[in-house]
């Protein structure tokens, strides 16, 4: 790289914002022009993203926490992602760079900013890989044990800083090694599976609400708050975790049709469906089981049906559908977080390393391997509660930037085309500053501690290394021109345009 | 030294010879038509119970021989051509054979008659050939009829930009020099698909190839600054959503022929086409010749 020679001030360093650049090399069947996505192909969206990443194994944390009023920590935590995702929506549509938070953070809120909200990105989507990871590996030694009515040991099934410790917890590592391998491979989940997994997973979570009705008793709620009001906080912080993935549905805004009208409408309908289902999920679970028993309790969902039904094959397919279900969450978080570091590198914020596309699979590899090593290490040492906590602190953070961003991009440029504009403004993005804050603001002083921790290093690593070899130092316009000689003579010949 | 055509009447048609007299024609060699018919029952027995079977393996040599002839002789009449029979249980076994024996410098097989026209299409022998040929396998699209020009126009090489496919350009460049012919190196860059749902936009594996492509520029020109071909080589990096769209995107001359390398699996030098490579192939809309490792 250049010599660090920095010809702006530090402080316009840190502001700096990276200019919007060229259109990407092919765009062929995926022109920009053509909005083809609908209210329900985009509901599937946030649907798809959302259910699975933390329903099946979310309540064995935070029912302890807050005992039954744990329905209204759903609630709590619903509102205050639908709030984000409608302003996700706004700063998606003002910003034509497609992406992540970073990126946005990035074109909008400068440099500084943007690494603060890559560091929350990181546990957003690399934190949660692992949390999916374990919650997998508990399923999984469900369906074994089911099924063929062995168990795996402990010692190789459990972080050693467990309840009950173990030594490693090998199944959720040998999870992310598959999906490096598929992601290395290009392996992609296309519209259509997103489609059938959703299915699956309501499905299960279906049967799962239907059947604990039947062991439903009402004094199970006769104490309904034994933990106190502030507690609800307490607990929509972890189970916050379960919403991450709803402002999936914000980045497709430039392929969507009519966004002002469809945004809003997929946004709400996958709220309303995903927070249907987790409440009564959670609803059907507290009246079936006392809440104190749910501390501890692996592959929950699937404990409390053999608990009612007294066999095991509910059990099973519950597990099953988990299995399957949670391996594509896996893949589809993981394959996010390989891609906003990818974006990180090529910006030059991080080793270029990390955007260096392998001749032989066209993939990202070097990117992806590291990424697994990380997630395999934080899936195999560190319990679920521990990272769901962080995971959820993360992404309630880069939520409240986003609903700052929207209130600074409407005062700093008001007249910016905005496909999408927040209604009620500023009403909705101040709710969920508030909303977010408020859950933030319940969570243990030790999870705040880790995470000030983490921030901190990002930004001292910034500090020492990414402010000097930002892609935008010198005056650039945000590009790593190469150097290589000749390199005139080689002509990029991309697809004819077939839309008119 | 001569170029085999694996040719059987009533399968794959008429391209491969179009292919086969267009390339013996600019080797400057012979045409063999090689014809690989079932292996007749060979244990004695009074009965003779395999006569009528051997008798019509004899009849499809002899009619494909000379539908050949025929087809030859009106596309080139003064090209040496010779007709020759093979016995074996397996067409891509026979085929070895009769490389080893005729001492073949090259390899011709049509598309399979399944797929539509104009692209190459793998049939069962083709698809084990490209496993296992020891010379160049020359590959036609699905009615082919030969360039309008009645020759090799330009030969353009696939290059992965991997430091192990060096050589293929390398070899490439010296049979367009040989035959006179411009080249042209491309560089494929094929968009990955999207991921569903899609957590960071519908566009992320657009930088991908946005990085992607500017990489295998700069291999490109390394080509050229390190001597490995000629300062009048055209180099491309051609990009597309998919390999079709990408294959399309490059513009293909009438008598064009597309190269590309094997996969370095295998210890013996021999073709093993990798899985991009089995991609091009099958998208390719001029006759491809792939060459062993």
């Amino acid at each position: 790289m250049a010599s660090p020679s920095p010809t702006v001030s530090f402080t316009q360093q840190m502001l700096r914002r990276r200019p919007i650049i060229g259109a990407p090399v092919a765009h062929g069947a995926s022109d920009h022009l053509k909005r083809t996505i609908g209210v329900f192909q985009l509901t599937m969206f946030g649907v798809g993203a959302t259910v699975g990443t933390g329903i099946f194994f979310v309540l064995s944390a935070a029912v302890p926490e807050a005992g039954p009023a744990v329905i209204l920590s759903f609630l709590l935590a619903g509102l205050a992602a639908g709030l984000a995702a409608i302003c996700y929506a706004e700063m998606a549509s003002a910003v034509p760079v497609s992406g992540s938070t970073y990126s946005y953070a990035y074109t909008t809120l400068g440099e500084l900013v943007a690494m603060g909200v890559a560091a929350c990105l990181l546990l957003e989507y690399g934190v949660s890989t692992a949390a999916v990871a374990v919650g997998w590996s508990q399923y999984l030694n469900k369906l074994l044990e089911n099924i063929f009515s062995v168990s795996l040991p402990r010692a190789i099934t459990a972080a050693p800083w467990d309840a009950e410790p173990g030594v490693i917890n090998l199944p959720a590592i040998i999870l992310v090694v598959m999906c490096m391998l598929l992601l290395i491979r290009g392996a992609s989940e296309s519209a259509k599976a997103n489609t059938v997994m959703v299915i699956i997973k309501l499905g299960v979570l279906a049967m799962f609400i239907v059947i604990a009705f039947t062991a439903f008793q009402t004094d199970r709620f006769a104490n309904f708050a034994p933990m106190g009001t502030a507690a609800i906080g307490l607990a929509a912080g972890t189970i916050f975790f379960s919403y991450i993935g709803l402002d999936a549905v914000s980045t497709a805004g430039d392929e969507v049709k009519d966004p002002q009208r469809t945004m809003p409408r997929a946004i709400i309908a996958a709220l309303l469906i995903v927070t249907t289902v987790y409440v009564l999920v959670a609803f059907a679970a507290l009246g079936a089981q006392p809440w104190e028993q749910f501390e501890g309790q692996e592959a929950g969902l699937a404990l409390i049906l053999d608990q009612i039904t007294g066999n095991q094959t509910a059990s099973t397919v519950i597990a099953a559908g988990a299995v399957i279900s949670i391996f594509s969450v896996t893949l589809v978080t993981m394959y996010g977080q390989t891609r906003i570091l990818f974006a990180m590198g090529r910006d030059g914020l991080l080793p270029s390393m990390f955007a260096k596309v392998n001749p032989q699979s066209m993939t990202p590899v070097n990117n992806t391997i590291i990424v697994a090593i990380v997630v395999s290490i934080l899936a195999g040492f560190i319990p679920l509660d521990k990272l769901a906590d962080m995971v959820s602190i993360g992404t309630l953070t880069a939520f409240i930037v986003v609903s700052l961003g929207v209130i600074i991009l409407r005062r700093r440029e008001p007249d910016l085309p905005r496909g999408f504009k927040v209604p009620l403004y500023p009403v909705t993005p101040i709710l969920s500053i508030i909303a977010c804050g408020y859950i933030l603001y319940s969570l243990h002083w030790y999870t705040w501690i880790a995470f000030g921790a983490w921030v901190a290093v990002v930004v001292v690593f910034y500090l020492v290394w990414g402010r000097h070899h930002s892609a935008l130092n010198d005056g650039g316009d945000g590009i790593i021109t190469s150097a290589a000689p000749g390199i005139d003579d080689v002509e990029i010949v991309t697809p004819r345009r077939d839309v008119p | 030294m001569t170029v085999i055509v694996g040719y059987l009447t009533g399968k794959a048609g008429l391209s491969a010879l179009n292919l086969g007299v267009e390339a013996a024609r600019t080797l400057k060699t012979t045409l063999s038509v090689v014809t690989v018919v079932p292996k007749p029952w060979t244990t004695p027995s009074p009965a003779r119970i395999d006569a009528e079977y051997a008798q019509y393996a004899d009849r499809l040599a002899a009619d494909s021989a000379t539908q050949a002839r025929t087809c030859i002789a009106s596309l080139d009449a003064r090209l040496e051509v010779s007709c020759h029979k093979y016995a074996h249980r397996s067409a891509s076994g026979g085929l070895l054979d009769a490389v080893k024996d005729l001492d073949a410098e090259a390899l011709v097989l049509g598309s399979s008659a399944d797929g539509s026209l104009g692209q190459v299409v793998i049939g069962s022998t083709a698809d084990r050939l490209l496993h296992s040929s020891p010379v160049p396998l020359a590959i036609s699209p699905r009615g082919y009829r030969g360039s309008k020009t009645h020759g090799l126009t330009r030969l353009t090489c696939a290059y992965p930009g991997t430091p192990e496919s060096l050589h293929v350009v390398e070899r490439v460049a010296a049979l367009a020099e040989q035959l006179g012919v411009p080249m042209r190196v491309i560089t494929f860059a094929v968009r990955g698909r999207t991921m569903f749902p899609p957590e960071i936009g519908l566009h992320a594996e657009d930088t991908i190839l946005q990085s992607w492509a500017g990489q295998a520029r700069d291999t490109l020109a390394k080509l050229k600054s390190d001597g490995v071909v000629g300062d009048d080589v055209e180099l491309q990096v051609v990009t597309g959503n998919g390999w079709d769209q990408a294959l399309d995107a490059a513009e293909w001359l009438d008598g064009e022929l597309l190269a590309l390398g094997t996969s370095p699996q295998g210890a013996i030098a021999r073709v093993f086409l990798g899985s991009k490579g089995a991609k091009i192939v099958r998208h390719s809309p001029v006759p491809v010749l792939v060459l062993p490792n």
